[in-house]
This record gives structure tokens, sequence and C-alpha cells, in this order.
């Protein structure tokens, strides 16, 4: 079988955890206290207020009526209209992609910029200065809360010396990239310290392998030796990692995009859990497992890429 | 109407500590051309745009639809109604309608629209259009046509006069008329653009909308085609901030001019930054904890007055909202229309609570449970202090935390016990506020309470049809009255508004419905 013989098998796998998901987002969503009626009337509440709200979203229907509909749209990609912003589903939720698919991609980057030299270098001089203050600095780094830091990097860079803004998305691509600049670091930051200790890691042990001292007894020049033999290796390792913790991150989100006013994926997972909007929790809720699963599926793959050997043990 | 649930993420301490640096270094790090305030010189220059920044983001821009606080007051610089509220929520003002006669049966309602008011694209606005967005609320299920059930017709009989007439006499008819949900719409392009109308509305107020993107910024503008005082500002920006540290910083950074409700334990921090104050505005808050009459002892007139009596209302103030809160005594909002002021807050009397907990048949108390949201820092504080009082009586209160639907829906339905809840006024008629706490029949249950008396309802039916002044102030006087004696639910607080504001900003007001859509035509921003 080939490198990527899996892929079909994964396919499948993906489809019924798809099922699987919106069976359980859809019942528990119902099982939390609390309807989108209450949500809109709060202390105005009456029954028979809420009874005529029910009616207009059609949740005065039978509960397995409501998932076959459910279900039946979600076939022609429609998640259903949204209780509280008078649009499809689909439409917002595809409006709270871009800041969040942004913050994520840029976060990765930032960590791989941050971790993959210090991370390298550490393993290269163990107990160097690199590798000592770089310690200490990610150790505190990855203690702090991501709400804290973010807030800090705002008092710094924000509001005493004024560089970046103190939030919000920004506009067109370098608008992104500047607005986002604070809390990408803010992830980025905790992220590199998994990325730089695995990397430093990996980097060590790859040293003390004998193909090293084959391809130094070789003559191959140290420098060749690093890139080619080292660091290729040890970089595996970090590939996997990064790959398991970019799917955290999706969830790490929430918390920054709430310092920094991000109209993203997070923030309205929280708002649309909080005022019951069915519609959109569920849909968010089955495009981050998407991700989740796709993400995982692109780090297998891209280790496969870069490792002949992993394909063969997935799929032979 | 609901305030939506804010997360607070940040502990006090470490929040005050942020603050106290940004306090020290803000001044000198982002303003240095202005020199300082901007607001102590004498020729200092002014602004077109106003910068809000609010907690929650925009639920929408249908008035008829809107449930969240932030977007009803955002609304009211939009749209115009019939009339409108004063600003001081006591009193009714023309708005769209000049004038009004109301027939000598009460049953009848001619309204004379101003000829000269025009939409925000140069149509004029008629009595048609008036006609259509009143039944249009009316009939939005779920909406507030039940403050309407009294209402036959509402016809145009030309295009500036409209007639409404009603099958008994109502009298909250122009309170709930100047409502914000029954503001007056374009008929043709809403009929024409269904909901997509609200994405892009056309209005009649003093300000439109020109960018609208519900979660991070709405961006007003004049209307050029408004009919009453030009706003001296001509831009409004409405960011959505949801933390409460963040909104905070914007406004020291300046880069927002006003930030509603900073959390109560920054408020002395900003107040001690120079330029930038925290203003109190009386609201129509009142903070109430539900005594469902489902659970035994809560049935017994005794043990409810002596839970009054148990309670240290001033405490309470002081500890939960840093004493910007007024103790209370009237389940009708302070100051609002026919309140009695009469009644004075129960006093602190630990004796006098336990000698009527004997008499109730509980001398050594009972086991109770009080339900909380968590995440509100004040609702949580006054438990705690609530707890530690009753334990002082014997009663042993287990506080339970849940997130805010949850709570709410704990505490409807008759499973409950004790309960933190609050009201707040839609209109400036004390019909709404009574239906709902004392109105047997009303669909609230007496804010779930339970409790049912039959003089009370009674008199809150008469005092919607009554159309005398006098004859309506005696009856909620006497309302107020029976509430207050036969304590279906305790009333601890009247609590404010707050919202953070520079210096820079002159004439900032917010009326006690929490519309500041009138304090925005006079508004200026000086250069800061």
């Amino acid at each position: 079988m080939s490198r990527f013989g899996s892929m079909p098998r994964r396919l499948v796998h993906l489809v019924i955890l798809m099922f699987g998901i919106t069976l359980v987002t859809f019942f528990l969503l119902r099982l939390i206290p609390g309807d989108p009626a209450l949500a809109i009337l709060g202390s105005s509440y009456t029954h028979d207020r809420a009874v005529a709200i029910d009616s207009t979203l059609g949740l005065d229907k039978p509960i397995w009526t409501q998932y076959g509909l459910f279900l039946g749209r979600l076939f022609h990609g429609n998640l259903g209209f949204s209780f509280f912003y008078g649009q499809s589903a689909t439409t917002v939720i595809a409006h709270h992609i871009p800041p969040t698919v942004f913050l994520i991609a840029y976060s990765a980057v930032l960590a791989a910029l941050i971790s993959f030299p210090i991370g390298f270098v550490s393993g290269l001089r163990r107990g160097g200065i690199v590798d000592q203050s770089s310690r200490v600095f990610f150790t505190l780094s990855f203690a702090m809360p991501a709400f804290w830091l973010g807030i800090m990097l705002i008092l710094v860079f924000s509001v005493h010396v004024p560089v970046f803004p103190l939030g919000g998305f920004g506009r067109g691509f370098a608008g992104h990239v500047y607005s986002l600049f604070l809390p990408a670091l803010t992830i980025a930051l905790g992220f590199s310290t998994v990325l730089v200790r695995s990397l430093r890691a990996a980097t060590i042990s790859t040293l003390q392998a004998e193909f090293i001292d084959t391809a130094r007894m070789k003559g191959i020049r140290w420098s060749q030796v690093l890139w080619k033999h080292v660091f290729r290796n040890a970089i595996l390792v970090v590939v996997a990692v990064f790959g398991v913790n970019l799917a955290y991150l999706i969830s790490g989100t929430v918390l920054v995009e709430n310092v920094f006013s991000l109209p993203g994926l997070g923030t309205l997972l929280v708002n649309s859990v909080s005022t019951r909007d069915y519609p959109v929790v569920q849909g968010v809720t089955l495009l981050f497992a998407v991700l989740i699963v796709g993400i995982n599926l692109i780090t297998d793959i891209t280790q496969a890429a870069l490792d002949p050997r992993v394909g063969q043990e997935i799929g032979a | 109407m609901l305030r939506a649930f804010r997360p607070r993420i940040l502990s006090a301490g470490l929040v005050a500590l942020a603050l106290a640096a940004a306090g020290c270094g803000g001044s000198s790090g982002t303003t240095s051309s202005s020199g300082g305030s901007g607001t102590s010189g004498g020729t200092t220059a002014t602004l077109n745009t106003l910068i809000i920044a609010n907690a929650v983001k925009v639920d929408t821009l249908d008035p008829a639809q809107n449930s969240v606080n932030e977007s009803i007051w955002m609304d009211q610089n939009l749209y115009s109604r019939l009339l409108q509220p004063n600003a001081t929520g006591t009193g009714l003002l023309p708005d769209l309608a000049t004038s009004w006669d109301i027939s000598t049966n009460g049953l009848t309602y001619t309204f004379h629209l101003r000829p000269d008011a025009q939409f925000s694209d140069g149509t004029p606005v008629t009595a048609q259009d008036a006609a259509y967005s009143i039944i249009r609320s009316k009939n939005t299920s779920g909406g507030w046509g039940f403050l309407l059930t009294a209402v036959k017709k509402v016809t145009a009989t030309d295009a500036h006069t409209l007639k409404i007439t009603l099958t008994q006499p109502h009298a909250p008819l122009l309170a709930d008329l100047a409502m914000y949900a029954y503001s007056i719409v374009p008929e043709k392009l809403v009929k024409a653009q269904g909901k997509a109308f609200w994405q892009h509305p056309v209005s009649s107020g003093p300000f439109m909308v020109t960018s609208y993107s519900a979660d991070s910024e709405i961006d007003l503008a004049r209307n050029p085609h408004f009919y009453g005082t030009k706003p001296k500002i001509s831009k409004v920006k409405i960011m959505i901030v949801p933390n409460d540290n963040t909104r905070v910083l914007m406004l020291q950074s300046k880069k927002a001019d006003i930030i509603e409700n900073p959390p109560g334990n920054l408020v002395s921090e900003i107040n001690k930054t120079p330029g930038l104050s925290v203003q109190l505005f009386p609201s129509t808050r009142v903070d109430f904890i539900q005594l469902d009459q489902h659970y035994k002892p809560f049935k017994n007139l005794y043990v409810r007055q002596a839970l009054n009596y148990a309670l240290d209302r001033s405490a309470i103030v002081k500890l939960a909202y840093q004493g910007h809160a007024i103790p209370g005594s009237s389940f009708m909002p302070y100051k609002m229309q026919y309140w009695n002021s009469s009644l004075q807050p129960y006093p602190y009397n630990v004796a006098k609570a336990k000698q009527l907990l004997a008499k109730g048949g509980y001398p050594h108390g009972f086991k109770t449970f009080l339900i909380t949201v968590s995440g509100d820092v004040a609702g949580q504080a006054e438990a705690v202090v609530v707890k530690s009082q009753l334990a002082a009586v014997g009663i042993n209160v287990d506080i339970q935390s849940y997130e805010l639907l949850t709570a709410y829906n704990k505490e409807d339905g008759g499973h409950s016990q004790m309960g933190e809840r609050y009201w707040t006024n839609d209109i400036i008629d004390p019909d709404e506020v009574a239906t709902f706490g004392a109105d047997c029949k009303g669909g609230a249950n007496a804010f779930n309470s339970y409790w049912c008396s039959a003089q009370a309802t009674k008199l809150v039916n008469q005092g919607r049809a009554e159309l005398n002044n006098a004859k309506r102030q005696q009856m909620y006087s006497q309302i107020q009255q029976i509430v207050y004696q036969q304590t279906p639910y305790l009333i601890i607080d009247y609590s404010p508004y707050r919202y953070g504001v520079g210096g820079w900003v002159k004439g900032f007001h917010v009326t006690p419905l929490g519309n500041y859509d009138l304090s925005l035509e006079t508004l200026t921003v000086s250069q800061h």
C-alpha cells in the first residue's frame, strides 16, 4: 500500500464521527436548562410569550422531528436559521471564520518562527546561554494564563507604548497582520514552550544516534549534517506535537478573542451557547470537529511526506 | 429586558494592578501632543466622532425583536416613535406625533404627525407607515403585542393623522407607544426587503446606520433628513468589547470616549485617573430575591417578614455594590411615576426577625438554597452577605451558582426556593412592573413567587383602565403598600447604570430607561 493508503478509511471515519457529533450536540444542547425563549424574554418571561416564540422557532415540534429536519437540511448544506442574528447560521458562521482561522495560522507561524531556532540551538548547546534563558522564559510564558498575558501585552504595547491597536480584526491583509499581532503573540508564546522543549529533546536524541556518527565519518560537513540529518529528523517529532496542539489552539482562541475583542468563532460559540442559539452552536461544533479531524489528517500526511516509514507502518 | 451575562475573567486584584500601572503611564504615552485631558484649555477644538464601547453584541436592528438592552438603547438613536420618554423617565415628549387627542370615553386616540418628517432616504414618514409599524410590532410573536391587547384598530385617516381605537380604556397606551418596540419604520421597504432590511435599515431618527457588524462595530452617521435638532457630532462608532478590562484600557488610552458598565471593583481606580470619571445614572433596575411559595416556609407571612428584618441592606449595598446603590423599599423602580415614597426600607433588626420566625413556627430557622448567576460579581457578593446575615437568625442558606439562563430556568416554574433576580422597566408607566410583580393572572406569577393577592390583582387591573392621574397615583401607592407588607419577594436595592466617561465628552446623559439618544443630539466631544 502506498504512503497515503489509509485515506479512504479515514474519510469513512470522518463521516461517522460527524454523524455522532450532530447527535450528541443536538440533544446535549436541548438538555441544558433554559431555552431560546427565556434568553429572548429574560425577566419579562411569561408562559404565553414563550409558547409563541417556540412556535416561531419550530421548537414546539417533537424533538425527533426537529432532529430529522435538522439532518435533512444539513445534507443540503443548510444549518438552519440563527435565532438571534436574523440570518442563516451558515452566513453567521462564515462571517466569523476569518478572524479565528487567521489568528490560528498567524499564531502557528509566529510559534514556529520563535521556537524552531531556539529549540534547535538549545538542543545543540545543552546548558548554554540560549538553553538556560529560554528554559526560564518559556516556563514563565507557559505558566501565564492567556487572558492575563493578553492584558499585559495590551498594557505595554497599546497603552504605554501605543504601537499596536487595542483589539479588533483590522481591514485588509496588512491590517489583519498588524491588528492580530498581539493576540497571535499571546497564543504563540504559550504554544512555543511545548515546541521548544520537544524540539530540544528531539535534537539531543538525534545527535546521539548512530547515523549521525556514520554521516560524520563519511566526511560530510558538520553544517550539512546538522541541517540534513539532525534538524530534519528532529523536526519530525515536532510536526506531530504541532498538529496535536494546533487542535487545542482552536479551543484556546476563545479567551484571547474575548480579551482582544475579535469577532471570531470562539466568541460566537460562547455567545450562542449562552443565548441557546441552537442552529449556530450545532454549526460551529460541527465545523470545529471537521477542523480538528482535518488538522490531524494533515499532520499524518505531512509526517508521511517527511518520513517514508510512517505510511508503511500505518498502511501496510 | 434582558441584560446579557458577561464573564468577568480577571480576578479583582490582578485588574487593579494592571489598571494602576495603566494609570501611571497612560497619560504620558498616548497623548503627549494634546497636553493633558484636552478639556481644561479655553480653545479646545471639537471632534465629530463619538466612540462608545459596549460590552454586549447587538442582537438585531429590528426594534420589534430587540431583547438585549445595549441594542435597545442603540436603536433609539435610529428610529423615531410617536412619542418618547423624557430625560427623567417620568413623562412623555412628542416625537413623530406633535399632538394627540383622546376621546372622552378614552377609547379613541387621534395622533397628529409632523408633516416634515422624512426617513434617512428622503421619503416622507406617513401615518400609513406608523399604522403598519405598530401593527407589525403588535403581531410579532413573543414580542410586545401583549401590551396592546386593548387595541382594536390602528388606521391612517390621512397622510398625517393616525387613529387608534381601543376595546376598553387603557391608561398606559401613550407610554406603550413610546416604547422602542413601537418604532416607526418605512412600510414599503420593510415589506419589499423582508429580513434583509434589518441589515441596513432606513430610519427617521437623529442617526442612521452606515456600517453594521453585529459583534464588532456599528457605525452611525447623522441622518441628514432628521426633522429634529441636528446632533452636534456627525458620527457615532459603537465598538463591541466584551472584556471588562479591555474596555477600561480603551478609555484610559482614549481609544473610546464612553465605556459601558465598567466593573465595580475598578470604579474608584477610574475615578483616580485624571480626566476620567465613572458616571452613575439612576435606572429602573430593582434587585430582589425571589421567595418561591412552593417551599413551605415561604408560604408563611411571618417568615417572609422575618427575612426582611434579618437583612442589613446598607451592608449589602456597601459590600456588593461598593456603595453605588440605594437600599430598596417599594417593588417599583426608584422614583418612577407613582412611586410610593412613604415606604422605607425594612430596618435591620435581628431580634424582631427571630421573634417573627418563632411566631411563624420556625424558632430554630430552616434550611434553604439561594440561586445566583455565576460570573455576576455583585450578585455573588450579595449572596455571601445574605447567607451570613440569615445564618444569624438560624436560616442555613446554600448558595447555588448557575450560568444565567440555567439560573433563570431553575427560578421559574415553581421548583425554586430563594433566587436573585432583577427587574427593569421597558415603559415609563407602572402598569408593566405591576402586572409582572403583583397580578396573579399577569403571566409571571408575581415574579415567580406564586404569591397571589386578589386585592392587588384587582387594583392592577383597575389602574390599567383608570385615566385619572390622581386616582391612579392612589391605586399604585396601595399596590406598593400591599407588596411591601406581604413581602412576596425581598426588595434589596435600586442599582444605577454605570458608564466610564472621558472628561472631554460634555453632556452625556442616560435616562432611567437606559436611553441616551436625547443626549447624543446635544453632546460634544472635545479634542483629546
